[in-house]
């Protein structure tokens, strides 16, 4: 088994939010904590307004693990980055650390006390026993231990967010970037990535383009 | 005879000095509880069919097929 990854496919993310909502119930997530969030640029630009569902990544590499000051997170066998609210001291490192932004603080009280960090955990739970009621009041449901996969990525509609074996997936994700490509639509990272989202160096960056007209008298 | 037991004693105050060089593990480790491998089951009720709790075969074979079903590629034929 290789290591459990996301992908999200800008071409099919349609802003829907499913996926934060269907993160949010089922793993009970405390108010004011999103795991998930929607991230739209260029809005209103025609052609290249692009939306991409965004949670912890689950990096080989996790700055969140190299900053924690008291070495509360560890990585599973199936690569799944995870940490123990028991050690937790709720500094906030991890969350300058992390390029993502998926560590999230329950702020409560007069003062907005910080309580313990709560990301993402590929829905698989922490180190409370598999589907556990003390596993699932600190981490939220643990899906894979019952042979499934994240909630975001099984019930996403466009199947724009992917998420399971990184080889698997990655299969998956260059199929549609060939199928495009055979249907002469751009393919790979000239359909979504950094110059997109920023441009060339020393190229304007996208003019926005009128929008068609809506319907007449009609509320949207 | 005597060279070699001198020998022995140099070593050993050596490795006794040096000893005192070496670095004490500090992390947290210790405090972090092993997690449990979710091909071992939740046993909570909500546990999908098609694969044998423990079996670390059929939990991948259950994962890889559900990650099938988020390809229109291979459902819809």
């Amino acid at each position: 088994m290789a290591r459990m990854k996301f992908i999200c496919d800008a071409e099919r993310c349609i802003e829907c939010n499913g996926c934060v909502t269907a993160c949010k119930n089922e793993n009970e997530v405390p108010w004011g904590v999103n795991r998930r969030r929607v991230v739209t640029i260029n809005d209103g630009v025609i052609g290249a307004e692009k939306s991409i569902s965004v949670a912890c990544m689950h990096c080989s590499d996790a700055p969140c693990m190299a900053v924690c000051p008291v070495d509360c997170f560890y990585r599973t066998d199936e690569g799944v980055v995870l940490h123990d609210k028991d050690i937790c001291i709720g500094c906030g490192y991890c969350s300058y650390a992390c390029p993502f932004g998926a560590p999230q603080f329950p702020t409560s009280g007069l003062f907005g006390m910080r309580g313990k960090m709560d990301k993402c955990t590929f829905c698989s739970g922490g180190p409370e026993a598999n589907g556990s009621v003390a596993e699932f009041e600190k981490y939220g449901r643990n899906r894979l231990a019952e042979g499934k996969l994240p909630i975001c990525a099984e019930m996403c509609s466009t199947k724009a967010l992917i998420g399971g074996d990184g080889d698997v997936i990655a299969d998956i994700f260059r199929a549609r970037v060939v199928k495009r490509q055979t249907n002469g639509k751009n393919a790979g990272a000239n359909v979504f990535g950094w110059t997109t989202a920023y441009g060339k160096p020393g190229e304007a960056p996208p003019a926005p383009t009128k929008a068609p007209p809506g319907p007449q008298g009609g509320k949207s | 005879m005597k060279a070699s037991l001198k020998l022995v004693v140099l070593v050993s105050v050596a490795l006794g000095l040096l000893s005192a060089c070496k670095d004490e593990e500090q992390g947290f480790k210790a405090s972090k509880r092993p997690d449990v491998a979710p091909y071992m089951g939740a046993n909570d009720g909500f546990m999908a069919k098609g694969w044998t709790p423990g079996n670390q075969v059929s939990w991948t074979q259950e994962i890889n097929k559900r990650n099938q079903n988020q390809t229109e590629y291979s459902r819809i034929k």
